[in-house]
């Protein structure tokens, strides 16, 4: 691509999310996610291949739709409080309807059909700003509105979210479709304890942006798109096969890795807050991701005879391994000793 | 004299005598047994046996001895005790003389057998737990000598164990014991939980003891003394070698379960539902085993059906609580019976192994002895006047007639009276009389001393045995005295009535009309349809339920369905339910995303 346009499209990336953060207006917030929603199409659609344009579009629509009820909501509001600040959302419908808009951005169930197409579609580096960035913004409104949102549907979708992530995750070969699935799993967590402590919200969040990160960098360094694939990485990096087994285990929330430590937050803010089934339930249902980690973590570990493929990428590793990987994936694995320092900082 | 030390001292003696053969050849390498020695110390064992027995016929001592208790348990006492009373005093002497005879008899059956020295230690042991069971006082004591006896019993069996029959035999007889094995721990538990002991003396009470010890008891006799519904053992056992079925499965060892109910029958006095059951039981399995003796061919097996016969009418002694008559049977019948088996050996032997009785024919003038010892057998057996079986036959006979009880019962037995007349006549003409059918070449010795003393003896014993033990012995309960002539003579009619019957059937022999197959000549033959019922079904249960609950149930259902492989396939069904959901189609998910919010909406208002 066009390295000006890149850039346009990096940087108009960045002012949106900033903008929807930084804001206290609704107009503001929509604003943001709508130049967010704009700048990401062409990212998406950067090879022009008709699964890539498929899946901008998917992702156009959807998004679409999502701001359109975030602002909905906002102007009900306006309507009837007379006033537009985000923190102080106080009408019924305008709550449930940015609880459903808000859900729909990020890709929690019922709303996530969109987003393991999208994630498909679109590159492994796409594939990542799609996953983290694009979710902070809505995130950021999710904390700032967390005590408008309505629990039982929270807990609902969230509930959902996980089984629908475990399950469907199940039945993958496609690394992108796993990762997205991973990603509604998780989105599944965060979105339990908002109500509650959106501090936790945000911690869960932000590791698993870091160890998201990890994953996504390193199939795009080893250029593994499906399960096949990667059985053979083991030849060419037999290392970063083993790092991606630590930082795969620690997404899937396995003491003594990081991603334990918002699981195990979680679960304790929960049973403080009287819901302990809600807490059996979640954690039973996070096995079935565990499973598809495990198999991702089994594929880059296994010991197979090399052979030839038709996957040209694989035999031309020209780039060297990117640094930030190995810095990122020290963070995802090694990070749970110091969660006091982490949890403080939140 | 201090006589009941004398008695004691020669009891024990008695036993000890018959365990040098086990104990010296472990000590030391140049005492060997021989079969010689055996027969020897048996022999030893019986005279020294005839004075205790003579003591206690003289004044009527009786001994209680308790050699050692078993401290296992702080407040339940497991003594080592005998009892030296009638009926023990008594069964000694009968049981060693029929082992002497029956061990000379077979130095020279098993000649031919390069393991006879085991064969006789085998019996030996057999005799030793014999004699545990019958001098014991506490039901532990005898449980002991019950479960020694039934493994020997094994063991002889299927001594020519290259024989699958044999074998089969074998197990079958095992089984069967087994089953009745539950019926004696049963009435152990029930005496050790409610009366805390095991001695019999201690288990008298007033009222009516329940009945589910007795039915326990009844359970053990059925097994070990072969009464309907565990008898096919019986029969079967026949596949060991002829001294075996004469020392078991004659005199001794089936009339074990018959001897435990007269130990115990002061706890069945009083309980007239078990008297009851003893006396039907006891009446089916005569008249059901004199039944399938009717049409066997096989010397030994008509003479297994007839003990087994008379078991069952020692079983309905028992039921009309006269234990004394029965154990007056038991020991009158443990003589001729033995020589029984042994004259029929002794055929077997001399006709090169037939056992089949249409090959044999005019016998009475080739062995003189055998077959003069095999019609006072048969004889002592159907009950005639003054022999040794009439004296306990008769009387019970009389008592059934004179008795308050069911008829059905009384119907029965002399029925079963009368088909033993016929069979056993039958048995004889075929075998001694009428024309030769053995092969024309068959040399035929019966001069050995081996053989003719041993039936001598015991055809002394058949005669004069039941008129000497009744003449010393004291009756304990009062036998029926007055009674209508046609009541008294009911025994010998009926006798008389199937010995005219079977010499007016066998004429029909020398004809050449073939005799028809009926319903009733097929029960016969087929000894009543009960292996061929019994054997598959409860054998395709036990098995079939076994693998079912272990196989089905817990290794594939709760080990696998309800865990790991239940758990995936539910798994399974899940994501695949799911992926079909996820069309792809942008309309049916723009579709979803307003339902649920429909949904939401009007859900929360």
């Amino acid at each position: 691509m066009n390295p000006q346009a890149k850039l346009v499209f990096v940087f108009s990336l960045m002012l949106g999310t900033t903008l929807t953060i930084s804001s206290n207006h609704w107009i503001m917030a929509w604003a943001g996610l709508e130049i967010n929603t704009l700048s990401i199409l062409p990212l998406i659609s950067k090879s022009h291949h008709p699964r890539a344009i498929e899946a901008a579009t998917k992702y156009f629509l959807v998004q679409a739709a999502a701001s359109t009820l975030v602002l909905f909501s906002g102007m009900t509001n306006a309507w009837h409080t007379g006033q537009w600040d985000i923190t102080q959302l106080t009408h019924p419908l305008s709550c449930l309807v940015l609880t459903a808009a808000l859900s729909m951005k990020l890709g929690l169930v019922p709303f996530h059909f969109w987003f393991p197409e999208v994630l498909q579609g679109s590159p492994l580096t796409t594939g990542l700003i799609l996953s983290t960035v694009m979710k902070l913004p809505p995130i950021a409104l999710l904390f700032m509105t967390s005590h408008s949102l309505n629990p039982t549907m929270m807990t609902i979708m969230a509930i959902l979210s996980v089984a629908l992530g475990g399950w469907m995750g199940l039945n993958q070969t496609q690394i992108r479709k796993i990762m997205a699935f991973s990603s509604i799993s998780h989105l599944g967590w965060m979105a339990i304890i908002i109500v509650y402590s959106p501090k936790l919200t945000l911690l869960n969040f932000y590791l698993y942006a870091l160890m998201t990160a990890t994953v996504f960098l390193t199939f795009n360094s080893i250029k593994t798109l499906k399960l096949s694939t990667l059985m053979t990485t083991w030849a060419k990096t037999p290392s970063l096969s083993m790092i991606l087994l630590l930082v795969l285990m620690s997404l899937a929330g396995l003491p003594p890795l990081t991603g334990f430590l918002p699981k195990w937050l979680i679960i304790q803010e929960l049973t403080n807050q009287h819901m302990a089934p809600a807490a059996t339930t979640i954690s039973l249902l996070s096995l079935l991701s565990l499973f598809f980690y495990l198999r991702l973590a089994y594929c880059a570990t296994i010991t197979l005879p090399p052979h030839t493929t038709n996957h040209m990428k694989q035999w031309h590793s020209t780039k060297p391994i990117n640094l930030s990987i190995a810095v990122l994936a020290t963070a995802s694995t090694m990070m749970l000793p110091i969660s006091p320092m982490i949890f403080a900082t939140i | 004299m201090d006589q009941s030390m004398v008695l004691n001292t020669f009891m024990l003696l008695t036993l000890t005598t018959l365990l040098t053969p086990i104990i010296l050849p472990l000590l030391t390498n140049s005492l060997k047994n021989t079969p010689n020695t055996i027969t020897n110390t048996v022999k030893t064992s019986f005279l020294l046996s005839l004075i205790p027995m003579t003591i206690y016929i003289h004044s009527g001592t009786e001994n209680l001895v308790t050699l050692w208790e078993w401290k296992f348990i702080m407040n339940f006492k497991i003594p080592v005790s005998l009892k030296m009373d009638f009926y023990s005093l008594t069964f000694f002497p009968i049981a060693l003389f029929v082992s002497w005879s029956i061990l000379q008899f077979a130095t020279w059956y098993m000649a031919s057998d390069p393991y006879i020295t085991k064969f006789f230690t085998y019996l030996l042991l057999f005799l030793i737990a014999m004699l545990i069971l019958i001098i014991s006082n506490n039901l532990f004591l005898l449980f002991i000598g019950w479960e020694g006896v039934g493994i020997m019993s094994f063991l002889l069996i299927s001594w020519w164990h290259g024989r699958a029959e044999a074998n089969t035999a074998a197990l079958q007889a095992v089984l069967y014991n087994r089953v009745g094995d539950v019926g004696l721990i049963l009435c152990m538990a029930w005496l050790a939980t409610t009366m805390n002991t095991w001695e019999i003396q201690q288990v008298t009470s007033p009222d009516k003891i329940p009945t589910l010890p007795l039915l326990g008891l009844i359970l053990a006799a059925t097994g070990k003394s072969a009464q309907f519904g565990l008898h096919p053992w019986l029969p079967a056992a026949m596949e060991g070698p002829t001294p075996v079925s004469a020392l078991l499965h004659s005199s001794t060892m089936v009339v074990a379960g018959i001897f435990l109910l007269i130990r115990t029958h002061p706890m069945f006095s009083n309980n007239q539902t078990a008297l009851s059951l003893c006396l039907c039981l006891g009446a089916i399995s005569t008249l059901f085993a004199a039944t399938c003796a009717l049409t066997q061919n096989d010397i030994k097996k008509i003479i297994a059906f007839s003990t087994s016969s008379q078991l069952g009418l020692m079983m309905v002694t028992i039921g009309l609580n006269l234990p004394q008559l029965a154990f007056l049977h038991i020991s009158t019948h443990a003589f001729f019976k033995a020589m029984l088996f042994l004259c029929s050996g002794s055929i077997i032997h001399n006709l090169n192994g037939e056992q089949d009785i249409r090959k044999m024919g005019g016998l009475q003038k080739m062995l003189p002895t055998t077959t003069s010892c095999l019609t006072i057998g048969n004889l002592a057996l159907m009950g005639t006047p003054f022999l040794a079986g009439f004296y306990s036959k008769d009387q019970i006979i009389e008592s059934l007639n004179t008795s308050y009880l069911n008829a059905w019962a009384l119907l029965l037995t002399l029925l079963a009276t009368s088909f033993t007349a016929v069979y056993t006549t039958r048995m004889t003409i075929m075998v001694q009389t009428g024309f030769v059918r053995i092969p024309p070449l068959t040399p035929m010795n019966e001069n050995n001393p081996a053989i003719l003393r041993p039936l001598t003896r015991l055809a002394l014993g058949s005669i004069t045995a039941g008129f000497l033990i009744t003449s010393y012995i004291v009756p304990t309960k009062t036998p029926p005295m007055t009674m209508p002539l046609s009541i008294k003579l009911t025994a010998i009619l009926v006798t008389v009535l199937g010995i005219a019957m079977a010499l007016e059937l066998s004429k029909l022999t020398q004809t050449l009309i073939k005799p028809k197959r009926n319903a009733f000549s097929d029960f016969s033959t087929s000894l009543g349809h009960f292996n061929p019922l019994m054997h598959r079904p409860s054998a395709m249960a036990l098995l079939g339920g076994g693998q079912n609950i272990a196989t089905h149930l817990v290794d594939s259902s709760w080990y696998k369905m309800m865990g790991p492989e239940g758990l995936a396939s539910l798994q399974q069904m899940a994501a695949k339910t799911l992926t079909t959901l996820h069309t792809g189609q942008i309309k049916a998910y723009l579709g979803t995303f307003a339902l649920s919010i429909l949904i939401m909406l009007t859900s929360t208002y």
